[in-house]
């Protein structure tokens, strides 16, 4: 009877849509490598105390070897740009499922973007909405890199788009979302998250 | 190796051996995830009722055992390792999502969705674990699942054995009692 209980659970993973293993490899060794230079060794030690106490087959792992590295230092301006993405949510953006979206702007006139707020102020599948000019966004970025000279020196106010961030109701489709606004006049790419409630709206800081 | 090492200068011998550690590392590593990514996405399925969520948790607990990877690739139990930080990512997902109920959609929604013919006693159980709390469904996931011994369920969610063994037929009864007849006894 074991054995039928074990079959339910079998069929129960039987449309599993077998998305490709061989990319997941090399993803999980970029991302992997990025979060032990960011935590050293540190990490992932919490998670596995309790089964190298139990289990028991582990020499002494090395706790406090490697300590963290100091402040994230980018590799180029455009990465210093990126928006930070805040720690309630999934680290990279999301195709679907997105909870909170950013929809970023080209130059676009104060017609078009009147407009595009009037769409989105009207839009029920979202739960709220918010505005962040280019002088923000800049702002924001001086902030962040306060103490790094070359990268202030080397972009402009001009060089950052202005955004709405959104949140989506539950249950509203990402997928809907993006198609509804992506080919909307000043709209140019629009970036879904996944994020806890208490994340900020449109899931970057 | 050796040979190489010591033909070549100094700083060009240490950066080829690194390249080579890195080199077999990587391929032991990928040789790891073909071998085990099915399973682990199936089981994170289970946890979470839907396949992209249980992609990006694979993909998560790849991440963090790369990271990790000289430390456990010898002498740590891979698999145990392994549905320990999925079911930890697990568990901080649904903390930060909502804080009491299950990791994703509401029920009717997903419900409305399958063609029933095909899939209804599937979706059954899929719904009736998501019914439950998220520790229940991680032993019963694990020890039904993927037919861990009771001693390895509790190492990995760090219980002691007597509570997985009640969290397990407390939540079994509780499937029993969502399923009906169609639901075997044990």
């Amino acid at each position: 009877m074991q054995r039928n209980l074990r079959d339910h659970f079998e069929a129960a993973v039987s449309d599993d849509p077998g998305f490709a293993l061989d990319g997941m490899a090399q993803a999980a060794i970029v991302e992997g490598s990025r979060l032990r230079r960011r935590h050293g060794w540190l990490a992932p030690v919490g998670v596995a105390a309790g089964l190298i106490a139990v289990i028991g087959a582990v020499t002494a792992p090395r706790l406090l070897a490697d300590a963290p590295k100091s402040a994230d230092s980018p590799v180029t301006v455009a990465a210093a740009m990126m928006p930070v993405t805040a720690p309630s949510c999934w680290r990279e953006p999301v195709d679907r499922d997105a909870t909170d979206v950013v929809i970023y702007l080209t130059d676009v006139t104060g017609e078009q973007l009147s407009l595009l707020r009037e769409l989105l102020h009207g839009d029920p599948g979202l739960a709220a909405l918010a505005f962040e000019s280019r002088e923000e966004a800049y702002s924001k970025f001086r902030t962040r890199w306060a103490t790094n000279p070359d990268l202030l020196a080397a972009v402009t106010v001009t060089d950052f788009p202005a955004a709405f961030r959104l949140r989506l109701q539950p249950g509203t489709d990402f997928p809907t979302v993006r198609a509804r606004y992506e080919n909307a006049a000043g709209v140019d790419r629009i970036v879904g998250r996944r994020c806890a409630t208490d994340a900020p709206v449109g899931g970057v800081q | 190796m050796t040979d190489t090492r010591i033909a070549a200068p100094m700083l060009g011998g240490w950066g080829a051996a690194r390249r080579r550690a890195k080199a077999a590392r990587d391929a032991e590593f990928t040789a790891f995830v073909e071998a085990t990514g099915v399973r682990l996405r199936r089981s994170a399925y289970l946890m979470c009722r839907d396949w992209h969520l249980a992609q990006d948790l694979t993909q998560h607990t790849f991440a963090r055992m790369y990271a990790a990877w000289e430390r456990i690739r010898n002498g740590t139990n891979l698999d145990a390792y392994s549905r320990r930080v999925l079911m930890n990512a697990v568990f901080d997902q649904q903390r930060r999502r909502s804080g009491s109920e299950i990791v994703l959609a509401d029920l009717p929604d997903r419900a409305d969705r399958a063609s029933p013919a095909t899939s209804e006693l599937r979706l059954a159980l899929v719904d009736a674990l998501a019914r439950l709390t998220v520790k229940d469904r991680a032993v019963l996931v694990l020890r039904h699942a993927e037919d861990h011994s009771v001693e390895t369920v509790a190492a990995i969610l760090g219980l002691s054995v007597s509570a997985v063994k009640m969290r397990d037929s407390r939540a079994l009864s509780r499937l029993r009692a969502l399923l009906g007849e169609d639901f075997p006894d044990r």
